[in-house]
């Protein structure tokens, strides 16, 4: 039955990540969406996910620090890390630490279905 | 130009480091180039005569030292040469003299004396004088009256003549001494002479045998025992009349314009400094034993000192020689130093211009950087939102296609738009370089017209409590008012937005070295250490979300800049931050 995945959405920008959860959830993933890096912990100590796509730039905790935490708390959810044009490097240093991708901003939907589905498949594959 | 340096817009510097206040930034310019020439110019100046001095000076004085010492030396060793002279030609007179006294006592000791000596004798008696010397001249012989009644000589019509009232005879007859010497006198043929006296006493009667002498001789044993170059003797009576000298001197003047002092018993010889025609000349003086004549030897100092004045003239060319070439070197030596030191500071000059235009480049770089990444961000949610309309009107999602839902994701895109345009509008605003519209502007009025404006919208509805602290007669600042207005409000933006819920701003203005300083200090949540470096970069933010762009200490940071002036903050974590600007007084025109 479990075959939905699971995905939580990490970015302080809250229209951009209403959205991205509303057309994700229309294409029958289970998404929902997190504020902030702190939210995000708190969230994923209640639920389990498959796939997590994290803002790199984030006020109050910024996606590199979040990245550390997730990896700590449930190392078996991939991140998909999001970062800006000028913020490659962030993206690199996430997948050293751990992330499975990273997408650049602003990216086509199917892109980010993409690379979700190529996270969960690993995630399948490791389990 | 230097790009802003976040450090200087700090208070709290690391310790140690003297801080500086960079309100005029003169690098690179014309100005400074000058200033550095200048300095370098002074420099060399001081350097080159210093060292010129210091080598010179010493030099100079240690010449003159050595000078005066010399000439001091040469001076005594011709005062003891000419001395010797006189002590040499003293004895020799006296050992004349005493042999002539001597040659005349023989006569009455020869066995054909009488007390009246005929012609024969008396002609044989000139015989014997001038057998031992042929300066004598005649001979003659007194009876206790004084009357010559014996003579033989040139003269023959002598015989006869009374010799009383003579002042050698009275000498003799008065004095102690068996013998007398006279001055010399004019002769029958006016020719000097001076006479040689001896008295014997036959049967209680003073007898006396009398002889002249030509002074000639004696000048002749004068000449033959000088020493040395233009050493002039001359023998003189007690009356300073001259008796023995070169008949140069006696065709000039009769008498020596020195009279040595009285003989003194512990020392024979003396020495007397005095200008013979304006000659400074040294003279060397001795009194005969058998007479009382001086004699006087005299040498120019010019002569004595030769050797000195020759020593003087080389000590003189070389050491101009030597200053020459020392100063010669040390001009060359110097100007080398400091050009190259020129050119150093040159190149460190020109490196620090290219320092700070790729610094502006690598923050133009920045900015564009930061720009992609913000404008980036509301094109991203545009994308997204068209996406999910055109989820909707795709059947296949089941979505909630009203025209309500549409145009509610069509309001999303709007703002995102709006958003991006709200980031270039400010660009454009921090890229304007140029403030047409300067004007004085006092800046009490201009801090009260942001709050005003503030109040209205942003400020409405929190509970912050606003204390000003405004210095009255502020000098008035050449800006354009909106960018200045812009600084205040940025500022107070921040601070408001640093306050949670409840608080303090205080706005205070004052004058602080030749600037004008306002101070927004705030209760708030204070800025983290870590991020004090940041503020002013474009586009940092710790506000989040959409509420802002990062651009508002950035574009303040840059007005103030543009005014010469800066930006320091001092802020502690929890209790607050507070933000000095600082504007150089740039009008001068006193308010009235």
């Amino acid at each position: 039955m479990n075959n939905t995945i699971r995905v939580l959405i990490v970015d302080d920008e809250d229209d951009f990540r209403e959205t991205i959860v509303k057309r994700l959830n229309a294409r029958k993933l289970k998404a929902e969406g997190a504020s902030g890096g702190r939210k995000a912990l708190e969230i994923l100590k209640e639920k389990e996910f498959d796939v997590m796509v994290l803002d790199v730039k984030m006020p109050d905790m910024d996606g590199i620090e979040t990245l550390r935490h997730v990896k700590k708390l449930t190392p078996d959810v991939e991140v998909i890390m999001l970062t800006g044009h000028a913020s490659v490097e962030f993206g690199l240093k996430g997948m050293q630490l751990g992330a499975f991708d990273y997408i650049m901003k602003p990216a086509p939907l199917t892109e980010l279905l993409d690379t979700i589905g190529q996270a969960y498949n690993k995630k399948k594959e490791g389990a | 130009m230097r790009v802003w340096d976040a450090r200087l817009l700090q208070d709290n510097l690391p310790a140690g480091k003297q801080r500086t206040e960079h309100i005029y930034d003169y690098a690179g310019s014309e100005e400074n180039r000058k200033q550095i020439n200048k300095h370098f110019d002074r420099l060399q100046t001081r350097l080159i005569l210093g060292l010129i001095l210091g080598f010179l000076l010493p030099n100079a004085l240690l010449s003159a030292y050595f000078h005066f010492q010399f000439t001091h030396t040469l001076k005594n060793s011709a005062i003891l040469s000419l001395e010797a002279v006189a002590d040499n030609q003293k004895n020799a007179l006296d050992l004349y003299l005493r042999e002539r006294i001597a040659n005349i006592y023989n006569l009455f000791r020869s066995p054909d004396f009488t007390l009246h000596p005929p012609q024969e004798v008396m002609e044989g008696y000139l015989r014997t004088l001038r057998h031992y010397h042929d300066g004598f001249v005649d001979v003659g012989f007194l009876d206790p009256q004084g009357v010559q009644t014996g003579y033989a000589g040139p003269t023959p019509e002598l015989l006869g003549s009374d010799y009383s009232d003579e002042p050698w005879f009275q000498r003799l007859m008065q004095g102690n001494k068996n013998h007398v010497i006279s001055d010399s006198h004019p002769g029958v043929r006016d020719t000097e002479y001076f006479t040689v006296a001896v008295r014997q006493i036959f049967f209680d009667k003073v007898y006396v045998l009398r002889a002249t002498l030509d002074p000639d001789k004696l000048y002749m044993l004068l000449r033959s025992t000088v020493q040395g170059s233009n050493v002039e003797s001359a023998l003189i009576n007690a009356q300073g009349q001259y008796q023995v000298v070169d008949p140069k001197i006696s065709f000039i003047s009769k008498s020596s314009a020195f009279i040595p002092p009285p003989e003194s018993p512990d020392q024979s010889v003396g020495i007397h400094e005095l200008d013979i025609d304006d000659i400074p000349t040294l003279v060397a003086y001795a009194w005969l034993t058998e007479t009382p004549w001086a004699l006087l030897v005299s040498q120019p100092l010019s002569v004595a000192q030769a050797g000195m004045y020759r020593a003087r003239l080389i000590l003189t060319i070389s050491l101009l020689c030597i200053s020459l070439v020392i100063s010669g070197v040390i001009f060359y030596t110097i100007r080398r130093l400091i050009n190259d030191a020129r050119r150093m500071t040159t190149k460190g000059q020109q490196l620090q211009e290219m320092l700070a235009h790729a610094s502006k480049l690598a923050s133009i770089g920045e900015l564009a950087a930061g720009v992609a990444h913000e404008i980036n961000n509301p094109l991203a949610i545009i994308m997204a939102t068209s996406g999910v309309i055109r989820d909707m009107l795709n059947p296949e999602f089941e979505l909630d296609h009203s025209p309500e839902a549409i145009n509610k994701e069509l309001a999303v895109i709007d703002s995102a738009a709006t958003r991006a345009k709200g980031i270039t509008k400010k660009l454009q605003e921090m890229g304007k370089t140029r403030m047409p519209q300067a004007e004085p502007c006092d800046i009490n009025v201009q801090v009260e017209t942001v709050l005003n404006r503030l109040k209205k919208v942003e400020l409405r509805g929190k509970s912050i409590d606003i204390q000003l602290h405004l210095a009255p007669n502020l000098p008035p600042i050449l800006a354009e008012p909106e960018p200045l207005r812009q600084v205040f409000n940025n500022i107070l933006l921040n601070a408001a937005d640093a306050i949670d819920d409840k608080g303090t701003i205080t706005i205070s203005t004052g004058v602080r070295e030749n600037a004008v300083a306002i101070t927004i200090s705030d209760t708030g949540r204070g800025i983290a250490p870590e991020n004090l470096e940041r503020i002013f970069h474009p586009f940092f933010t710790t506000k989040g979300g959409h509420h802002g762009t990062g651009l508002g200490l950035s574009i303040a940071a840059s007005i103030v800049k543009y005014l010469g002036g800066v930006i320091k903050v001092n802020s502690t974590v929890g209790k607050g931050s507070a933000f000095t600007v600082l504007l150089p007084n740039n009008y001068y025109c006193p308010l009235t």
